[in-house]
């Protein structure tokens, strides 16, 4: 099909356009927005789509708004061979004009319906409907690549270059196939659906017919263990039978012999009293031969004892005797070591005196010096008891004579100082009241040349008798001055009468002294502490005097006794023979003399330590010398005891041998009086000749008994009733398990297994007879799925071919040598590679996605192009998302796609197909 | 003696058997006509005037039957209105754990029915005594047969001696027996000087005459394609002098074995028209065996049909031990089916692979087949 032109009136905003396109080349027509460049494609398919009466709403849609006309669409086309003109009008003066001229050169004209049919005819006879959808892309769908596997002209274009049919017809065939397959396999080839359910329904009836058999095998486990019970039972029984038979017997045998084992009895029993008898003939013979033997044997001891014994005092009696010796040799010693510890005891009493009187003499100076310390107590006492002032009255003192002096300067100040000289020899006579002259009295008459001057405060007379008296008067205040005066004399006076001094400076003095005599008074105090500190030296003088025995008083005369005492003790040191005592000592003589020194007694206390020191070492050598002595008088004694012990243990013996033989001959006596010595051999005969006889008896009745084996008889019959009772025992043990197995058998009887066995076979038989059924189906379904699968895809290979190169090559021309593609079943490009990189084309960008799109078009377009089912390329506004590299590219390739066929494309942007070559480029206005 | 007495001989009732050929539907209907047709011997022995009915051992399938089997079978015994002795066989032997000495048995058995469980002659009714040899064991060592009348003289006067047992002859085992067999001869001698008078034999399923007075009743209700004569039940019939044995039917059920060679259209229709003649189909089990090779459209054609007759029937089984039809495409059958390029390349190769001895590629082949045809 090729289009000419077309013609819009009255169409959408078009009022009447006629666009003239070229039969081969790229065409762009150009138009702003909303001038009908998508009216052009609109008309187009209206034209052959819908009949001047038609009432669609598409049609109401292309009518101009506000103006009662009728929209008109003519075409001009080439189809299969045939020059058309198609005309038609809608809505208002509908028309329907088709004008053909065949290729012969005839002309046909339809108008109204027949027009539109034959239109119509002609048009779907020779245009493939997918191939023109495929290859007109209107606005908006540029991105959309093209599924083009329908498209007959296509196909066979395919076909006739591949050299392979298109297989359209097996399609139901695939499609069936793989419904068939996927009934039982998913697609990733595991088993669902009714197959998968049959297979585990297979497993689950043979884990239910395993488990059934289980049981089964158990009963039938348990039938076989009945059967062999119940038979080991009969033989048990039989056995027992057999053996209870035989227990009889034995006890009838035991019967039989019981009577031989009685007499047995008997004669045994003899034989024992035989055996008794003789037993006692024979004890009494021996007896009598150990009282004779005893007799002798005592006499004999007798008389040995009787010598030993006599013996035996003889050394006790001078054992006795040496006892007596050392005890008194003891008893010299203790004499010894009595008089040394008393002259210890002496030495010590005198180191005590001599130390008492050594104390006396210190305590006696510390009291003298105690009492002088005492004598100056008292006196500085007596002087600090004289002295009045003190030191507050000392101040009183000070103080009222500072008043006084104040007060005289005062009145002196205030009255009148009369000077009165005697210049005469004239008795100048002196009275009045209230005159002072500075402490000192105011004469009654002034010697020649003296002078005195008065302060009266009173009144002064002054005269020379007869001659001249002269009066002196104080004014008024002269007599209050007075008085102060007079007051703090007054007053000094009576401190002074208290403090017992005529004036404040013997009251100074006097307490100097005070002081000096308090300071004394304190030492001497202190030193009365410390020399008391240890108590009233006069009680232990006191004590001591007593203890000497002396009076305080003579305890002059007592220390001058005491040297002479000393005097005459002796000396102590150097006692001569000291030692020689334990040297002299001997054992069998205890008669040596004591020598006795005298004992020394030294004068000083030195001399008394050294006497007590060595009358001390006298003592333990005493003491020393009477342990050895108490050693040898008790060796001495145990010695003695001893001897005396085995005389009497001597005594004893002979005393009893004699008691002995007296009581062996009184029982020899005794027996002989019962039985002669002759009858005792006599007896014992006889009894020995009765035990030979029974014993014979015995004999005569035990081979009997061996002879019936009685004594086997009842060990063979005990033993044999053990056997009967483990055979009763056994017997009863398989009885018990017998019924426990039938118990169980019973139950399982009543359980039904066997049926519930069969019952689980025959399901497991019917669902694996399903289950093969259904796997040998789908086996056969996977078989045929892959085979057909396999040679689908080798054929896709192969038929795609034609479209893959012509798209390859084309996009090489943009893209370079990397640029691949592959297609799926429908020949639509399915992935993409460049630069070794493969994608699936929904990853690629959306510029990559619409040059494919449009690339693949013209590919289908360039396979289609020689045949008779070719169209005309229509993009309705593309390559809105490339780049200007890409656009230049993609130009080149729409410019030589012209040379194939006819591309048209409607754009309002004509600067994106710029370097479109040889590119036709068409207006609207 | 004079007068004649009729009894009825049966065997092998086998109730609470299970045939997995069946399917679960058929099992159950199968199991319900094997109670039905003891409930037949109860009105063949009324019509019959049996004075008793002894079945010679496996009444019951196990020992370890489930409580409903011998309940029903129980209700089926009620519907005997004669004495009925039974005998244990192998399959329910008087064994430890045997149903004959359950609570579940003795507890419904009804009144009139009597189990041998020893060799004591029972007078079952005057001038007849049962002598019966109960299998003790699933394993005997001897002659099963042999412990019931082995040690007996000849009967009383006047009194005919009936002898059950259960077992196969040596004459008919063909020395192929596990279990040891009863011996055919001893028991003709004692049928021969009259220790016996009729030996009623239990175990072979086909009904089957041994001499006059020796005979397997077979089972009353089929269970094997292999069985010649089973649903029947024997009139036994005591004259004066002589013996009178009569089959009668009461089993309701056919079980066939069909063995068929299919190469064309027209040995396919011969089969179509065996099924078809074939009488209660509900209640035939049929066993096919087909050897072979068809064309694919008749392959499918005979699946179909095997399909069918299956539902129709209590079952259909092809005896996959002796199923061996093969598909035989040739290239008419593939180019009826019109088809080009991939899918023809692939049936093809199935087509080849089937040749070179690919049974596994003959199933796809048929499937590819059918589904083209269907698709087409």
């Amino acid at each position: 099909m090729r289009l000419h032109s077309l013609t819009l009136r009255d169409f959408r905003g078009v009022k009447d356009r006629t666009v003239q396109l070229p039969a081969m080349g790229t065409t762009v027509v150009v138009g702003d927005n909303e001038v009908g460049k998508s009216s052009l494609v609109e008309a187009f398919a209206l034209v052959f789509e819908l009949p001047d009466d038609s009432k669609s709403k598409r049609i109401a849609d292309i009518q101009p708004v506000g103006h009662d006309v009728g929209p008109e669409v003519t075409v001009e086309l080439t189809l299969g061979g045939r020059e058309l003109t198609y005309t038609k009008r809608w809505l208002k003066n509908r028309s329907t004009e088709l004008s053909v001229i065949e290729p012969d050169g005839r002309r046909q004209t339809w108008t109204g319906r027949e027009a539109h049919n034959e239109a119509e005819r002609l048009f779907n006879e020779n245009v493939d409907p997918v191939l023109w959808q495929t290859l007109m892309v209107s606005q908006g769908q540029s991105l959309i690549l093209p599924t083009p596997a329908d498209a007959e002209p296509l196909i066979s274009a395919v076909t006739a270059e591949s050299g392979t049919p298109v297989d359209g017809a097996s399609m139901p065939l695939v499609s069936a196939v793989e419904h068939e397959y996927l009934r039982y396999w998913t697609p990733r080839g595991r088993s669902t659906g009714e197959f998968a359910k049959s297979a585990q329904a297979v497993a689950s009836a043979e884990l239910r017919s395993a488990q059934a058999s289980k049981a089964m095998e158990e009963v039938v486990a348990d039938i076989r263990r009945a059967e062999r019970l119940a038979l080991d039972l009969d033989d048990l029984s039989a056995r027992l039978k057999d053996h209870l038979v035989s227990v009889e017997e034995l006890r009838e045998r035991k019967q039989a012999t019981d009577e031989i084992l009685l007499r047995r009895d008997s004669v045994r029993a003899r034989a024992e009293t035989a055996r008794a008898r003789l037993e006692n003939h024979t004890r009494t013979r021996l007896d009598r031969e150990r009282l004779l033997a005893d007799v002798e044997r005592f006499s004999q001891t007798a008389t040995e004892l009787a010598e030993l014994r006599t013996e035996a005092d003889t050394v006790a009696k001078k054992a006795a005797e040496t006892v007596h010796a050392a005890e008194a040799a003891l008893a010299e010693v203790v004499e010894l070591k009595d008089d040394r510890r008393t002259d210890v005891q002496r030495a010590e009493q005198w180191v005590s005196e001599l130390m008492d009187r050594a104390e006396l003499d210190r305590l006696t100076g510390q009291q003298a010096e105690l009492a002088d310390v005492r004598a100056r107590i008292a006196a500085a006492s007596a002087v600090l008891d004289g002295i009045k002032v003190t030191d507050e009255l000392a101040a009183s003192l000070e103080d009222a004579r500072a008043h006084v002096v104040e007060a005289r300067a005062a009145l002196a100040a205030g009255v009148p100082e009369v000077l009165v000289r005697r210049v005469g020899a004239d008795v100048v006579s002196l009275s009045g009241t209230g005159l002072d002259a500075g402490g000192s009295p105011v004469p009654a008459e002034l010697a020649e040349d003296a002078e005195v001057s008065v302060l009266v405060s009173g009144e002064l007379v002054v005269g020379v008798p007869g001659q001249v008296e002269v009066t002196v008067r104080a004014g008024g205040e002269a007599a209050t001055l007075r008085a102060r005066v007079d007051e703090s004399v007054r007053r000094e006076k009576d401190l002074l009468k208290r403090a017992g001094v005529r004036n404040l400076a013997a009251a100074r003095e006097l307490l100097r002294k005070r002081d000096t005599a308090s300071a004394e008074l304190q030492e001497a105090r202190r030193t009365e502490r410390s020399l008391t500190a240890g108590g009233d030296p006069g009680e232990r003088i006191a004590l001591l005097c007593a203890r000497l025995g002396i009076t305080s008083s003579d305890e002059a005369a007592a220390e001058e006794d005491v040297p002479t005492a000393k005097n005459k003790q002796p000396i102590i040191e150097d006692v001569p023979g000291q030692m020689s005592l334990f040297e002299e000592f001997e054992e069998d003589t205890f008669d040596f003399e004591l020598v006795l020194p005298e004992p020394a007694v030294p004068g000083d206390l030195a001399g008394a330590q050294r006497a007590l020191e060595n009358a001390r070492a006298e003592l333990a050598a005493a003491e020393r010398l009477l342990t050895d002595a108490e050693f040898a008088a008790a060796q001495a004694r145990k010695a003695a005891d001893e001897d005396r012990s085995e005389a009497q243990n001597a005594r004893a013996r002979a005393e009893l041998a004699t008691e002995r033989l007296a009581a062996a001959v009184a029982e020899l006596e005794a027996a002989r009086a019962v039985l002669a010595d002759e009858g005792v051999e006599a007896e014992e005969s006889t009894a020995t000749a009765e035990v030979e006889a029974v014993l014979e008896e015995l004999t005569a009745v035990q081979e009997q008994a061996d002879a019936a084996g009685a004594d086997e008889v009842a060990g063979e019959l005990a033993d044999s009733l053990a056997v009967a009772q483990r055979l009763q025992g056994e017997r009863d043990t398989l009885r018990d398990s017998l019924r426990t197995t039938e118990g169980r058998l019973e139950q399982s009887g009543r359980d039904g297994l066997a049926t519930r066995q069969d019952a689980a076979e025959l399901e497991l038989a019917a669902v694996r007879a399903e289950h093969d059924n259904l796997k040998r189906r789908a086996d056969a379904a996977r078989r045929v799925y892959e085979t057909l699968g396999r040679h689908r895809a080798e054929a896709q290979t192969k038929y795609s071919e034609p479209l893959q190169t012509r798209i390859e090559a084309l996009g090489r021309s943009v893209y370079g040598p990397s640029f691949r593609v592959w297609l799926d079943d429908d020949l639509a490009v399915a992935e993409r590679e460049l630069d070794g990189s493969r994608l699936r084309v929904e990853s690629l960008s959306t510029g990559a996605q619409e040059q494919l799109a449009i690339i693949t078009r013209l590919a289908i377009s360039h396979l289609v192009s020689t045949g008779e089912g070719s169209v005309p390329v229509i993009f309705d506004d593309a390559l809105g998302w490339s780049d200007k590299a890409r656009l230049r590219d993609m130009g080149a390739l729409l410019g030589r796609a012209g040379d194939h066929g006819q591309i048209i494309i409607l754009t309002c942007m004509p600067e994106r197909y710029e370097y479109v070559p040889r590119a036709n480029f068409i207006k609207l206005q | 003696m004079d007068e004649s007495i009729t009894f009825l001989h049966s065997s092998d009732w086998q109730l609470g058997m299970m045939r997995r050929f069946l399917g679960p539907d058929g099992q159950a209907r199968w199991g319900q006509a094997r109670l039905d047709a003891v409930v037949r011997i109860g009105e063949v022995a009324r019509r019959t005037g049996a004075r008793f009915v002894v079945v010679a051992g496996d009444v019951f399938e196990h020992n370890q039957v489930e409580r409903q089997t011998i309940l029903r079978a129980c209700e089926a015994l009620k519907r005997i209105e004669v004495p009925v002795v039974l005998l244990p066989g192998n399959h329910d032997a008087l064994e430890p754990g045997s149903l004959w000495t359950s609570a579940q048995w003795t507890a419904h058995k009804p009144e009139h029915v009597t189990v041998l469980t020893g060799t004591e002659p029972l007078e079952i009714v005057p001038g007849v005594e049962i002598v019966g040899a109960p299998w003790r064991s699933r394993r005997p060592v001897s002659d099963p047969a042999a412990p019931g009348y082995a040690e007996l003289g000849p009967a009383p006067a006047g009194t005919r001696r009936i002898l059950l047992a259960h077992g196969q002859l040596t004459s008919l085992s063909g020395g192929m027996s596990e279990v040891p067999t009863i011996d055919q001869a001893a028991l003709e001698a004692a049928v021969a000087d009259q220790r016996l008078h009729y030996v009623g034999l239990g175990d072979r399923h086909s009904t089957t005459e041994v001499t006059e007075r020796i005979w397997f009743s077979g089972t009353q209700e089929v269970t094997a394609p292999e069985e010649t004569h089973p649903g029947n039940v024997l009139a036994v019939t005591f004259t004066a002098d002589d013996i009178a044995v009569e089959p009668v039917q009461v089993g309701a059920w056919h079980m066939v074995e069909h063995h068929v060679e299919l190469y064309d259209e027209g040995s396919l229709i011969a089969l179509e028209d065996w099924f078809a003649e074939l009488p209660d189909k509900e209640r035939t089990y049929v066993r096919l065996a087909a050897d072979g090779s068809l064309p694919l459209p008749l392959l499918s054609r005979l699946d179909a049909m095997v399909d069918a007759q299956g539902e129709v029937f209590a079952s259909v089984e092809r005896w996959a031990k002796f199923w061996t039809v093969r598909p035989a495409p040739d290239a008419a059958d593939l180019d009826s089916l019109q088809l080009s390029g991939p899918a023809r390349a692939a049936m093809e190769e199935l087509r080849q692979a089937l040749a070179a001895g690919d049974e596994e590629a003959g199933a796809a082949l048929t499937l590819m087949h059918r589904l083209a045809r269907d698709a087409g």
